[in-house]
């Protein structure tokens, strides 16, 4: 019954893909080819109806309660499948596959005209499972599997307008230069950037992963014993192995310096880039630090290298989330803002986790949660971006009152997003930031109130850039565009995916699981926060846009893609000419020069040839003379 | 030494009544070396080749001495068969004339008239040789006679550039691509095939009955000569364009080669075996080779044949060709002279490209059919080694006991 | 006579007789007479059969020829004669087009087929084999028939090419024969089985010749050439298969003796990193397809040889990085050559851009491929996780060499996706969709199935147990 299930969850949406990918290979032309899509939206489905039933009959949702499922894979290396299905994954579980069905179902209608629904629709699918094998897996090297299906989905799907002829599906004003560097960005090039980031944390993780496996002979994270793991190697070796696994964490989920490749993730279809934004992708980084942390409980090792991963990744996430919340402020396109806000909350995200070395497991619930209501909130204003690109036909934020008037629901989606996500009480997000603000207080004693103040100023930014998106997307905008309407089924992909934002709000005022959430939002300081976040929402609200050479460099995201685009680049390619010009030299002593010398040294032996007997027999003498004079040699030394 | 004498007779009979018929030479000269298939394998191959070397003188039927020719290649085969059987010093040095005398007349042999001034270069630096040669051979053994080294040292070199100069050793060797290019293919394909195995024989032979503990040192000139042979040869090649220049030049390195196996004569009488085996198998290759690509030019002969020498000529394995090699280096591995293994093996790598060139300038479009049947058959020849010839060495170990 | 040996002798006879039919016909033979041994290696990989089956008695210093039967073998002969079967389909549309550039006829197929036969099935006696010398021997045969084939259907100066490959690998063949002889002469044998120990000197001279036939830096300079020019199904067959038997090679020779790579670990591993990680900086500057397969087969050679200085986790990854590379490379190989049917010999970069618009079967296929060597959800997955053991377990913490190992890996993701998309994507130029065979593309998903089936069970574990069994069975 459980395998049916697992084999079920993972390999649906990939079958149900299949029709529509077969179909397009072999003939994109037919009408009927359009309609198969509903198939891997059915494969979406089954997905997630499988994923509710492991949430809600695998017993008591407990932090403290894990079931393992295992299937034989290495046996001789004691390598299996290994399913695990606790607090974290069941209800990661049901948020990737939900939000993957929504997006599905926003998807049939938001790409129906596109020209590669086969590729779209396979990888998207497997995109989907991928993830959740990343949730469910136990065993690294499987949830490497998924990790590395992850990529080369994003890979796939970041590219997939491979023809980089429509200025749409661009980053950055076509044309635009700063120095050498053309400053924007076709799909087949972000497509590039992607793997190209990720690749270079991936390996390092990978090593990581062998070195766990070979020192601990294990590989499922829950049955690790990484107390012993961290004595046996010392601060050193766990400082090493850690840094080099959360390697894979920190380019997947775009931490600084690798945030350059999401922002030009943006040349994907929208719909991608809400799934990789909230569930997919990018969440699979910070959830899987979670699930190490979870099951690693740093809090119970002393051990001063873990101690030094920590702190290292609770600063690292701080000043990306300050960073990208920065960038986002100063960012005028649509999808490039909101990918800048999905890189700061996945610092927050970060930071919050890693707290838990001091604060405990809460500290994990806490930015566990954040991730769910991140995820749905970020899901529902891409896909409004996504609409309003759809309709507007333009990449930056731009529309007024009209546009409102006429997407009265995409309107009213994203008031609802930003309110919720942005953290004013008592909206959704508050209550979550208002633990985060308690996990982060926790560390005064070490860090005295940095971690809290950056966290605080992070937020203050974060709410204004989302009412900027509102207010220039639907109230004070340069633009007066006349859409053209339609859009049904884009509406109710987002609508649906807002609407479970206020149910989540009730979940952390009735549940008693949240009890500590909502205690720690009726601290005094928590509204404090509070207030400062409403603030400058409404600040934003009023005045969204301001022009300055300091809004402008943010926007450039700080003039970051030279790192990626002109300074790694230039220093490769010129080893690249290094070794040509070597290459050329090799193949030309050992094809040119050498056979040359050799054809030389041939004619000269064969000039010996001339005809003459005389000279054959001068030569022959010579060469007996200096034998016999070898032989008197020989002899007076024998 | 009597069923020599008696051959010889029969032979210049033969050579008599050719006057009236060749056919009468050639059924004689044929019967002789039937009856001398009875002394073993090694003698049988023999056979084979001056036989192979008969029929071909069969493509230049319009010669001068026609007839005469057969009766010489036979006794030429004869004996080098007794050369194997022999190791009487004297009666070694007499084979190695009888060997060397008819190639002054077959030299000159060619369709029309005789080829004289070819043939007075030839004899020039034959007769040299010859009379290096034994007197090398003389001063060798009373060298070894009288424990002189001097002596013996001085005999061991004049015997090696007899040697050199008959077979074509670098840098003793600049008659042979003069010849090779100018006398007719067919008669220099007996020079090069049956004529090269007698001075070996002997001069090993002797240079084993003459060992002592100055062996080894002289041996190290001898491994020198070998190594400049083989460079000499292969490099000349390589740029050379007229097919017979080609093969004077592989001659020159396969005469190195075959030197080379000379270094194990010192060694236990188990493993010698197989420097003699290795040394045989490349004069036969060279042999057979020879024949095979000089009734190439001639006359023509399918390309794949002209492959198969080709490769055996490079020492590809399974053909003939890869063991003499294989038996060579495992003689020079034992007898710890690696660094004459290491120039051997880069040496057949040298010689890849000129092989291959002559396989593709002595492509024939309408191949004769003599010559292809020869060629083939020499090809075929080439590919007996299927099976390891291990078995050669048995029969080496037979015929040196 | 046992099952396997019969599976091995279908191929062999096939050779000799192909010459006999026409040139449809002769593909279907050899395809089935490849397939007979896949399928046979595939089960026998799957039961982990090891025997020994004696051919021919022979004397000291050859020792006994026969042939060797254990998970090692299967391993490589499961994947030489899988993507050779593939590789002999593929060739019927490829070969004819070929024909008619330069002007021969379709007779010519016999040559080809004689010769193509013996080359693949050269390689597959070669992995059962259990006597140095008969390893040699295939390895020589191998040679000559592929040197042929460049010779006489190669692009470009093909004569000059071929000669200039013939001679590299001779050299590295008769290095390796002298190191052979030396050992026969210190064992007074040549059987696997029956070789004590290995000095320093033959082990020296057998790993300078497959450092050149594998190749390694340096003397690699020959193998974009040989690559490059030779006709398609040969590349295909030289650079996953071929050069990679060297590998194997020395992996036989370190399961007798492995001294020499313990006593020079460092400077040969240095040396490969080195090696790969040129080479892999060499692919980003070629503008010819497959000059860029062929540096990247350098680069991927490098693993062969860090993977051989990385103990018995090394010597596993060894086996999976042939495999690995052989499925991968013969796939973006066969892309290459279809393009070239397809755009009348269309090689050069500069002439593509975004031939996903034209050829979306090809491209999903090198997609596949470029997955393969970088590891991604394919056996090269495994490779990479057992070289990375490896490199624990020899080199612990060792960062230079943990770094350089994690930026070969890092390279070789890198250039796979960069010719992805500077060939498959980006706007396209203004080429027709071609109409071609469905030969030149289905074969590589076949390869491409195993690739990914060997990730996951029964495969995966069978081959992993399997080889584990083969070298001892000393792992946890």
């Amino acid at each position: 019954m459980i395998e049916l299930l697992l084999l079920a969850i993972f390999i649906s949406p990939v079958i149900g893909s299949l029709p529509v990918a077969f179909a397009w290979l072999l003939d994109p032309k037919r009408s009927w080819a359009r309609k198969l899509p509903i198939f891997a939206v059915l494969g979406l489905f089954i997905s997630l109806l499988c994923t509710l039933y492991i949430l809600f009959n695998f017993g008591e949702l407990d932090e403290r309660v894990y079931r393992q499922v295992k299937f034989e894979w290495l046996p001789g290396f004691n390598i299996s499948f290994t399913f695990i299905f606790d607090y974290l994954s069941r209800i990661m579980g049901v948020l990737t596959a939900l939000i993957a069905f929504l997006i599905g179902v926003y998807g049939l209608e938001y790409m129906k005209h596109d020209y590669r629904l086969g590729w779209y629709w396979f990888f998207f699918n497997l995109f989907t499972a991928s993830m959740l094998l990343v949730v469910y897996s136990d065993n690294l090297l499987l949830l490497l599997i998924g990790w590395e299906g992850l990529g080369l989905a994003s890979w796939a799907l970041i590219g997939h307008w491979f023809r980089d002829d429509d200025e749409m599906s661009f980053v950055g004003v076509v044309g635009r230069k700063i120095g050498k560097l053309n400053y924007f960005w076709s799909p087949s090039f972000g497509a590039w950037r992607a793997i190209s980031t990720i690749r270079l944390g991936d390996m390092p993780m990978f090593f990581a992963i062998a070195v766990i496996f070979f020192l601990a002979g294990n590989l499922n994270i829950s049955e690790i014993n990484w107390g012993e793991l961290s004595e046996k190697v010392g601060s050193v070796g766990i400082f090493l192995i850690l840094f080099a696994f959360l390697l894979g964490p920190f380019t997947k989920s775009a931490q600084l310096p690798f945030s350059e490749w999401l922002m030009t993730a943006m040349t994907g279809p929208t719909t991608v880039s809400a799934l990789l934004h909230s569930a997919t992708m990018v969440a699979a980084g910070t959830y899987v630090f979670m699930r190490l942390s979870w099951y690693m409980e740093p809090w119970n090792i002393h051990s001063a290298g873990i101690e030094a991963i920590y702190v290292l990744v609770l600063f690292l996430g701080l000043i990306s989330a300050l960073y990208g919340a920065s960038v986002a402020l100063g960012c005028l396109e649509r999808k490039v803002l909101l990918a800048a806000s999905t890189m700061s909350s996945l610092g927050l995200m970060f930071a919050t986790a890693s707290a838990s070395l001091w604060v405990g497991k809460f500290a994990i619930i806490v930015a566990f949660w954040y991730l769910v209501t991140h995820a749905f909130a970020k899901a529902t204003l891409f896909l409004v971006a996504g609409h309003l690109i759809h309709e507007t036909h333009n990449r930056f934020c731009v529309g007024g009152k009209e546009l409102a008037k006429h997407l009265k629901l995409a309107f009213i989606a994203t008031i609802l997003a930003t309110l919720c996500l942005s953290g004013i009480p008592p909206l959704t997000a508050y209550w979550v930031k208002s633990a985060m603000d308690g996990v982060m207080h926790h560390l005064e004693h070490e860090f005295g109130l940095i971690p809290l103040a950056l966290l605080v100023l992070t937020s203050a930014i974060y709410s204004a850039f989302l009412a900027k998106f509102l207010s220039l997307n639907f109230l004070k905008g340069e633009y007066h565009v006349k859409a053209h309407g339609g859009g049904r089924l884009m509406s109710l992909g987002y609508t649906a995916m807002v609407s479970l934002l206020p149910l989540i709000l009730l979940l952390y005022l009735y549940h008693p699981d949240f009890h500590e959430f909502v205690a720690e939002g009726f601290l005094n300081s928590s509204l404090a926060v509070g207030g400062i976040v409403l603030f400058t929402y409404l600040i934003a609200l009023y005045k969204p846009s301001l022009e300055s050479p300091v809004g402008r460099a943010l926007g450039d995201r700080l003039y970051l893609a030279f790192l990626n685009d002109y300074i790694i680049p230039a220093l490769g390619w010129t080893l690249a000419k290094l070794v040509d010009y070597s290459n050329r030299a090799i193949d030309f002593f050992c094809h040119r020069a050498i056979p040359s010398a050799f054809g030389l040294l041939s004619i000269g032996i064969r000039r010996i040839q001339s005809g003459s007997v005389e000279l054959y027999l001068r030569l022959s003498a010579a060469v007996l003379v200096a034998l016999v004079a070898i032989a008197v040699a020989l002899g007076v030394i024998g | 030494m009597i069923l020599v004498l008696l051959s010889l007779l029969i032979l210049t009979f033969a050579g008599i009544l050719s006057y009236k018929d060749y056919r009468i030479s050639l059924i004689l000269s044929l019967a002789v070396l039937f009856v001398s298939l009875e002394f073993g394998g090694i003698p049988a191959i023999i056979c084979f080749l001056a036989i192979l070397n008969i029929v071909s003188l069969a493509v230049i039927r319009g010669n001068q001495i026609s007839g005469v020719d057969y009766a010489m290649v036979g006794l030429m085969a004869i004996a080098t068969i007794y050369a194997f059987i022999t190791s009487d010093i004297a009666e070694l040095l007499a084979l190695f004339v009888v060997v060397s005398v008819p190639t002054y007349l077959l030299v000159m042999v060619d369709e029309g008239k005789l080829n004289v001034d070819t043939g007075i270069k030839y004899i020039t630096f034959m007769v040299i040789a010859t009379v290096l040669f034994i007197i090398g051979t003389v001063m060798l053994y009373s060298g070894y006679s009288w424990q002189n080294s001097a002596i013996y040292f001085f005999g061991f070199l004049l015997l090696l550039i007899g040697l050199a100069l008959e077979v074509g050793i670098a840098p003793l060797h600049e008659w042979v691509p003069d010849i090779f290019a100018n006398a007719n293919p067919i008669s220099v394909s007996i020079i090069a095939s049956l004529a090269k195995f007698v001075p070996f024989i002997v001069a090993m032979k002797v240079i084993m009955i003459t060992a002592t503990e100055l062996t080894t040192s002289a041996l190290l000139v001898l491994a020198v000569f070998s190594a400049i042979s083989m460079f000499i040869g292969n490099i000349g090649a390589l740029t050379t364009q007229n097919p017979a220049r080609i093969l004077a030049y592989s001659t020159v390195a396969n005469m190195g080669y075959v030197l080379a196996a000379f270094v194990a004569i010192m060694a236990s009488k188990d493993l010698v075996y197989y420097a003699i085996a290795g040394a045989l198998l490349q004069l036969f290759v060279n042999a057979f080779g020879k024949v095979g690509f000089f009734n190439a030019i001639k006359g023509g002969a399918s390309n794949v044949s002209n492959y198969i020498l080709c490769f055996s000529f490079i020492g590809i394995p399974p053909l003939m060709g890869f063991w003499g090699k294989f038996f060579i280096i495992y003689a020079l591995v034992f007898s710890n002279y690696l660094w004459l293994a290491i120039i051997l093996v880069l040496n057949s790598a040298i010689s890849v490209p000129y092989y291959l060139r002559l396989v593709r300038i002595t492509k024939a479009s309408t191949p004769d059919m003599l010559t292809n049947i020869l060629t083939t058959t020499t090809a075929v020849v080439m590919l007996v080694t299927l099976i390891p010839p291990t078995w050669f060495v048995e029969l080496v170990s037979e015929v040196f006991k | 006579m046992s099952l396997i040996l019969f599976a091995l002798i279908v191929p062999l006879l096939v050779t000799f007789i192909l010459p006999l039919f026409k040139p449809r016909i002769a593909t279907i033979l050899s395809t089935i007479s490849f397939l007979v041994p896949a399928g046979t290696a595939l089960c026998a990989l799957l039961t982990a059969q090891r025997e020994e089956e004696l051919l021919m008695n022979l004397p000291a210093p050859i020792g006994d020829f026969y042939l060797l039967y254990d998970p090692i073998s299967h391993a490589l002969g499961f994947t030489i004669s899988l993507v050779s079967a593939m590789v002999a389909l593929y060739s019927l549309p490829y070969m004819k087009h070929r024909f008619e550039e330069i002007d021969a006829g379709l007779g010519e197929f016999r040559k080809y087929w004689f010769l193509y036969n013996l080359y693949a099935v050269s390689m597959l006696w070669l992995v059962y084999s259990g006597n140095l010398l008969l390893l040699y021997i295939f390895l020589e045969i191998s040679l000559l028939a592929s040197f042929m084939l460049i010779y006489l259907y190669g692009y470009g100066n093909r004569q000059w090419v071929g000669i200039l490959y013939f001679v590299w690998t001779h050299i590295a063949g008769v290095l390796a024969l002298t190191g052979f002889l030396i050992i026969a002469f210190e064992n007074q044998t040549l059987a696997l089985n029956e070789i004590r120990a290995i000095g320093f000197l033959p082990w020296l001279l057998i790993f300078i010749g497959m450092v050149v036939k594998l190749p390694g830096l340096g003397p690699h300079i020959w193998l974009p050439w040989a690559h490059a020019e030779a006709p398609t199904p040969v590349s295909a067959l030289l650079s996953p298969l071929t050069v990679g038997l060297a590998g194997y090679i020395l992996l036989r020779i370190y399961l007798i003796d492995s001294s020499f790579i313990s006593q020079f670990r460092d400077i040969i591993i240095a040396y490969a990193i080195v090696s790969s990680i040129y080479a892999g900086l060499s692919v980003f500057r070629q503008r010819d397809y497959k000059r860029l397969l062929a540096y990247s087969t350098v680069s991927q050679m490098g693993y062969v040889l860090i993977a051989l200085c990385l103990g018995t986790y090394g010597l596993m990854g060894l086996v999976i990085q042939y495999m690995s590379h052989a499925f991968g490379k013969a796939i973006l190989f066969m892309t290459a050559g279809a393009l070239i049917t397809a755009f009348h010999g269309l090689r050069s970069l500069d002439k593509m851009k975004g031939m996903h618009e034209f050829v979306p079967t090809i491209s999903n296929a090198a997609l596949i491929g470029f997955m393969t060597l970088s590891g991604i959800i394919t056996i090269g997955m495994l490779a990479e996780f057992l070289i990375l053991i490896g490199l624990t377990q020899v080199y612990g913490f060792n960062l230079a060499v943990i770094s350089l190992v994690v930026l070969v890996f890092v390279i070789t993701g890198l250039y796979s996706f960069y010719t992805m998309r500077e060939i498959y994507y980006g706007t396209p130029m203004g080429y027709e969709k071609p109409k071609f065979s469905r030969l030149l593309d289905l074969p590589l998903y076949a390869i491409a199935f195993f690739s990914i089936a060997f990730l996951f069970p029964p495969l995966a574990p069978a081959l992993l147990d399997g080889i584990k069994l083969a070298l001892g069975g000393v792992l946890p």
